[in-house]
């Protein structure tokens, strides 16, 4: 296990849902250790990259590793095994609602190990502290603002020190504050422990800021790829509207196919 | 038009026997592997609790009420024939056999099913079941699974529980009210039901009723589209398949059976 080695590897995948074409060759890396940015405009399918990755979907075509592993033809049980070296950050947090915000986060905890209550509390605690939520460990996630429950889910997504999280768009619907919050907290995630982080979203200047690579999806494949400074500096027009979020530019505002506007009237 | 109404029929079958295989792979994958007894064994009872000892009182309820009104009506008609001495055996077949396993069945995919469908369906709308899988929690066998037993172990124990109240009920019609000899009531009862056969054809009908009605529900929310309209029609399709169900395997049972 080199250091240096990517550690997960997609190449060549295709990928259609309900007949809609999502990805046309997607090949990308995402190295260890580091804060990968997946951008994109919405509807490019970067979501379902997080759950090609975690196998909940299957790509129709090419294959995706995960430290070496094609996490397809894992049967299942040993993919199950594989899952708890990856998490997954929910955009809606995905917090079990039937439980309080320490017992969402002792899940895991109390799913995969034999640890003694004392120990689970322990390290619960310091999760919650982690993220900032220690006291709000007794609160259900319904009594939860947006930005808490993302930041509980976070808690609970590295209760089991998971090598790899994946993040679905976390800074969606969130106030300026509670973004600094959990750009800060990915950053720290990411710098403390070690963990590789790939970042979905479309809020370009947030991730920017903590990115160390940089993929910017469109039409099914990748447009640009590079360090953030890169990215910043590209001379690609496409690449330029969508990080400067211009309203003209080669992506038109209007939906694309159909019928003309004259004919529609 | 012919050529169209053949592929909507070949389409529409093709669907349900894609849904039927999806189905079976979801029951197959819930039911296998290993158990883990002590935690699975909580899942099971806090399931029981909510699937089982949740419907006792709309059981325990519709149950006196049957068993009432066959006693009113069956007084009533064996009154013509000088046959009231019948009444208890009356009452018990018609409940041992068929009212009791089918009435509480269709109660129970009602009360029960469609609670099942919808949970499982705002789990799956919500992104839970996705997180479970991505914590490496199996879904199927952590939420699934202890909801699948739990309707099978419950479901003969309603139906026995429904059998007695309903024979009760004809008894509080028939002869507090009514006024025919206790000893008589039980003992026409006594000499006509067999535990073998009435009984234990209660039981089989009831336990197959039971695995059929909670693994319609499960998959049903497992399958369903993760919105609140496609929530709703999972639960109606619930309540529909099952009833229909219970009703078509009524007879092919009581056919093999009695």
């Amino acid at each position: 296990m080199a250091g240096d080695q990517a550690l997960i590897e997609v190449s060549g995948v295709h990928f259609a849902y309900g007949g809609h074409p999502i990805y046309r060759d997607l090949s990308l890396t995402i190295p260890r250790g580091k804060i990968t940015a997946v951008l994109g405009p919405s509807g490019t399918g970067k979501t379902t990259l997080l759950r090609l990755i975690g196998a909940q979907l299957r790509p129709d075509q090419g294959t995706i590793r995960f430290d070496g592993t094609d996490v397809h033809a894992l049967p299942r049980g040993e993919l199950y095994e594989l899952r708890k070296r990856m998490s997954m950050l929910f955009q809606s947090g995905a917090l079990f609602t039937d439980m309080d915000v320490y017992a969402n986060v002792a899940f895991p905890l109390r799913e995969h190990t034999a640890l003694p209550e004392e120990i689970i509390h322990t390290m619960v605690t310091m999760k919650l502290e982690a993220v900032g939520m220690r006291a709000a460990a007794a609160l259900m996630p319904a009594e939860l603002s947006g930005g808490m429950a993302r930041r509980a889910a976070l808690a609970r997504a590295i209760a089991l020190d998971p090598e790899l999280i994946m993040y679905d768009e976390p800074f969606v619907g969130q106030d300026p504050i509670t973004m600094g919050v959990l750009v800060r907290l990915i950053s720290n995630l990411n710098s403390s422990l070690g963990i590789t982080s790939v970042v979905v979203t479309h809020d370009v200047k947030e991730v920017l800021a903590i990115a160390h690579q940089v993929y910017i999806l469109a039409d099914g494949r990748v447009l640009g790829a590079g360090t953030p400074e890169e990215i910043a500096r590209s001379a690609d027009p496409r690449i330029r509207q969508f990080v400067n979020g211009d309203y003209d530019g080669p992506y038109s505002f209007h939906l694309q196919g159909g019928r003309s506007y004259l004919e529609d009237l | 038009m012919p050529q169209d109404a053949l592929a909507f029929l070949g389409r529409y079958a093709l669907q349900r026997l894609a849904a039927l295989g999806r189905s079976t792979l979801m029951l197959f994958n819930a039911l296998s592997g290993v158990p883990r007894p002590i935690r699975h064994f909580r899942l099971l009872t806090a399931q029981i609790h909510f699937i089982g000892v949740q419907s006792v009182i709309i059981i325990v309820v519709s149950g006196v009420f049957i068993g009432m009104v066959l006693g009113l009506q069956g007084f009533n008609i064996l009154k013509n024939f000088m046959a009231t001495g019948s009444l208890g055996t009356l009452v018990a077949l018609a409940i041992i056999r068929e009212l009791g396993p089918v009435v509480a069945a269709l109660l129970f995919a009602g009360r029960a099913g469609s609670a099942l469908t919808a949970e499982i369906g705002q789990l799956k709308a919500s992104e839970q079941l996705s997180s479970l899988e991505m914590m490496a929690v199996d879904p199927l066998r952590r939420i699934i699974a202890p909801r699948f037993w739990a309707g099978v172990i419950s479901m003969p124990v309603l139906a026995l529980l429904f059998c007695m109240v309903g024979v009760y009920g004809g008894k509080l019609v028939g002869v507090d009210w009514l006024g025919l000899d206790d000893g008589i009531y039980w003992s026409g009862m006594q000499a006509s039901v067999e535990l073998a056969g009435d009984l234990g054809g209660m039981a089989l009908k009831a336990l197959v009723f039971g695995l059929v009605c909670t693994w319609i529900a499960l998959f049903n929310g497992y399958d369903c589209k993760p919105t609140s309209s496609g929530i709703s029609a999972a639960t109606t399709a619930t309540v529909v398949q099952s009833s229909l169900a219970v009703l078509g395997l009524d007879f092919v049972l009581t056919a093999l059976l009695f």
